[in-house]
């Protein structure tokens, strides 16, 4: 048992900590997050020199082949940002997704693009809005002429501003779900921007968009590769939530000590105390079962179990963790040009993203109780 | 990053099959005997021996404080072995950090970092070896969170000090052999200042035990009237109780970490598997589901708290809040879990099922998650030491004591 960071882990950690502090201070960052701006492409194409886009895929395709673990301090840091930009959904997912189901043909030809953060590609899979299993997949792909063509809107597509290419999950003629990579400048898409309390998200829409035959992922079994994919990629989104909520108990506890009301600091009293146990409670339970499910993988053990869990208490805990937050920075904290305001947002967004925690403990049950069929 | 709790570096795998065949061959016979907590509030005679003799026989072994110097009873083994041995353990539902109805698991860490060599040499083999059972008597009538108000008062007297007082909520249903208590050394003197830090044996004249019947099973008042005391058995110094008691309360509260999952969870799935409503097993019921597995992310979260406390403690790398993070998350999802249970069973999570062992019968868990919020200061304590760990509202924040 070795409950510690090693050496490299440490180093990785400290670029990331340094990046984030030069490449995204919070005056600019609350801005980004204000105006729904978050995609920099600047700030993309320089998380892809570090190396950070396509960590975990083999060096052969362009990627850093790190353990799991490496690949997660990383995210951790850039959780703390919070840095926005489609760094998970296209650099992790979206990579995982081409690297799990690709041909040979496509992986040379894609990955190492997407790995220099020029292609990229953007899964967008369910959709409905209140759910994320294989029964979510509803736009149709029909053959025609010597590709196919794609009809249909997905609800939440997170990081679509951000797509260079879109990968699709749609269901074939048979009920089967396919996977392809689209362009995103064909014709008949439409990203329209979600607008409410969420950001980076849109609908995507598909009306007839073409897809040349060369770019099909999967003909069939697509919601295979889709979970093979999301298995090894969740942890990732894991510990980007564990680092948000890192940087909102720390920016909290230090509130607690300038902040002077009533004569004193307002960590004097018990009530805000409470408030910061409850902050920390939600990053260490999410911190842990992300660090167990991370060594699960690096050691080739069965983790889908654990995947779950991680998810259902990450999302929970970034959540709860901005709500608790709230609690203690009242009116300024609802401020946009605010640091808690950015992360709330982000929150709220991403207990939905790649499904609610309800959902992730569904599966974790189904996982370990299957059920009488 | 490495959780592993049963894959060995090679030098031990000799010692886990030893550490296997040895617990197989003592608990033979015994099958009904697994699970342990500290104790069992049952009162049950048959469980009591069986326990104080596999304490006693694991002890004579060093295995039951295997990290400890070997001077003083201990294994001088490294935390690798103190894992194999808890881990064995563990298939029988035990664990070395209760060492059987006693709490020597805390008492004797703190012997050894505050006692003298002389007091070490006498006091720690006994309980190293099981021998002894000693009972922690903090609480008193007028209160139990603040510890360091204490009225009962232990006067100098040439070699000996006379003790007065009362503690209550203490212990279980069989006496000690030795009584660890916070007393009142100089009652003119400072706060904090004016303790010191006894470990009575019970069977001097003056003390007196009298049962208390609680809902978490029977506990006693003790007496303590013009007890004399001789000076040797005082630990830590003249009027140095504070910081006696420090390093004892950072234990107890969640510092000691533990190894091991809460069996619970595998009872309840049990349960719903065996049981049906309307046709249809219990477990195959949406709203069943969806309950256990809240109740399973809140144990696993509690697991990982607690291994990760254990590490801490035994790798020396103090966790400045740890400890009463773990206490406080631990009490209030045990009070949730009651809950939980009664929404799965019904009224069969209120009724007492002797078939199995306390730790996990559902009656019990219900029953003590109420029972079981204030025990080693309230919920609201936790969260005070929380604040001064981190600093909540203050320029520096307090360090964790040191244990070992």
């Amino acid at each position: 048992m070795d409950l510690t960071l090693n050496e490299t882990q440490e180093m990785f950690k400290k670029v990331a900590a340094d990046f984030v502090k030069a490449e995204v201070p919070a005056h600019e960052m609350t801005q980004w997050y204000r105006m729904k701006e978050t995609f920099r492409p600047d700030l993309y194409r320089k998380t892809a020199e570090v190396g950070w886009v396509g960590m975990l895929l083999p060096e052969k395709y362009g990627g850093g082949e790190a353990a799991y673990t490496d690949c997660a301090v990383v995210f951790e840091e850039l959780g703390r940002g919070p840095v926005p930009g489609p760094l998970f959904s296209a650099g992790a997912l979206g990579a995982q997704i081409v690297f799990e189901g690709g041909s040979e043909e496509q992986k040379k030809s894609w990955l190492p693009e997407i790995c220099r953060g020029e292609l990229i590609p953007v899964p967008a899979f369910a959709d409905t809005a209140a759910a994320w299993g294989p029964e979510s997949i509803e736009t149709r792909i029909a053959k025609s002429g010597d590709g196919f063509t794609l009809q249909g809107k997905k609800r939440f597509v997170f990081d679509a501003e951000a797509a260079t290419h879109f990968i699709v999950a749609a269901r074939t003629e048979n009920g089967e779900v396919a996977l392809v990579l689209i362009d995103r400048k064909s014709p008949g898409i439409t990203v329209n921007r979600l607008i409410g309390f969420t950001v980076s998200a849109a609908e995507v829409v598909f009306e007839g968009a073409r897809v040349p035959s060369s770019n099909v992922i999967s003909a069939g079994s697509g919601w295979r590769i889709l979970d093979a994919a999301l298995e090894k990629t969740l942890p990732l989104l894991c510990s980007y939530q564990v680092g948000a909520c890192q940087e909102i108990f720390d920016f909290t506890v230090e509130y607690t000590r300038s902040r002077v009301v009533f004569g004193q600091p307002i960590g004097r009293f018990q009530r805000v105390q409470d408030h910061c146990v409850d902050i920390s409670i939600h990053l260490d339970a999410a911190r842990w079962a992300t660090y167990e499910t991370l060594w699960l993988l690096d050691s080739g053990q069965p983790a889908k179990a654990s995947v779950h869990e991680a998810k259902a208490i990450a999302s929970e805990g970034y959540h709860h963790a901005c709500n608790y937050a709230h609690m203690v920075f009242a009116g300024p904290g609802t401020d946009y040009g605010h640091p808690l305001m950015a992360h709330s947002v982000l929150a709220h967004t991403l207990y939905q993203y790649l499904g609610t925690p309800a959902h992730h403990k569904k599966l974790m049950m189904d996982e370990l109780f299957p059920r009488a069929r | 990053m490495d959780f592993n709790l049963q894959e060995d570096p090679p030098e031990l795998a000799a010692f886990r099959r030893e550490v296997a065949a040895w617990m197989e061959e003592n608990m033979r016979g015994g099958d009904h005997l697994r699970w342990s907590a500290s104790w069992s509030t049952r009162e049950n005679e048959e469980e009591y021996h069986f326990r104080r003799n596999l304490a006693n026989k694991l002890g004579r072994k060093g295995w039951l404080f295997p990290m400890f110097p070997k001077q003083y009873g201990g294994a001088g083994m490294t935390m690798a072995h103190q894992v194999v041995l808890e881990t064995e353990l563990l298939k029988y539902g035990l664990s070395l950090s209760h060492v059987f109805y006693t709490l020597a698991r805390i008492v004797a860490p703190v012997v050894l970092k505050w006692g003298t060599e002389e007091q070490k040499r006498e006091f720690l083999p006994p309980m190293a070896r099981g021998e002894i059972s000693v009972w922690q008597v903090l609480t008193e009538p007028q209160g139990g969170s603040d510890v360091a108000n204490c009225q009962t008062k232990a006067i100098r007297d040439g070699d000996d000090y006379v003790v007065t007082g009362q503690k209550v909520m203490v212990g279980h249903h069989v006496a000690p052999d030795f009584l660890w208590t916070l007393v009142c050394t100089n009652p003119q003197g400072k706060r904090h200042e004016n303790l010191g830090w006894l470990h009575i044996p019970a069977n001097l004249p003056g003390i007196e035990i009298q049962p208390m019947y609680l809902m978490m099973g029977i506990k006693n008042s003790v007496f303590f009237d013009g007890v004399r005391v001789p000076a040797k058995y005082l630990v830590g110094g003249e009027n140095n109780g504070w910081k006696v008691a420090n390093t004892h309360l950072e234990l107890e509260h969640g510092g000691d970490g533990r190894i091991g999952v809460d069996p619970l969870v595998e009872r309840v799935i049990e349960y719903c598997q065996k049981n049906e409503a309307g046709g249809k097993k219990l477990i195959e019921d949406e709203r069943i589901r969806d309950t256990i597995a809240d109740m399973m992310l809140e144990l696993n979260t509690l697991r990982r708290f607690n291994q990760r406390n254990f590490y801490h403690r035994f790798a020396r790398k103090p966790h400045p809040y740890g400890g009463v993070q773990q206490r406080y998350f631990q009490r209030m999802a045990r009070l949730r879990n009651g809950e939980r249970l009664q929404q799965i069973m019904g009224v069969d999570a209120l009724v007492q099922d002797l078939s199995v062992h306390e730790v996990v019968d559902f009656e019990y868990a219900v029953r003590t998650g109420p029972g079981q919020l204030h025990g080693g200061g309230t919920l609201d304590t936790d969260r005070l030491v929380f604040a001064r760990r981190v600093g909540l509202g203050r320029p520096v924040f307090e360090k964790a004591p040191e244990t070992i």
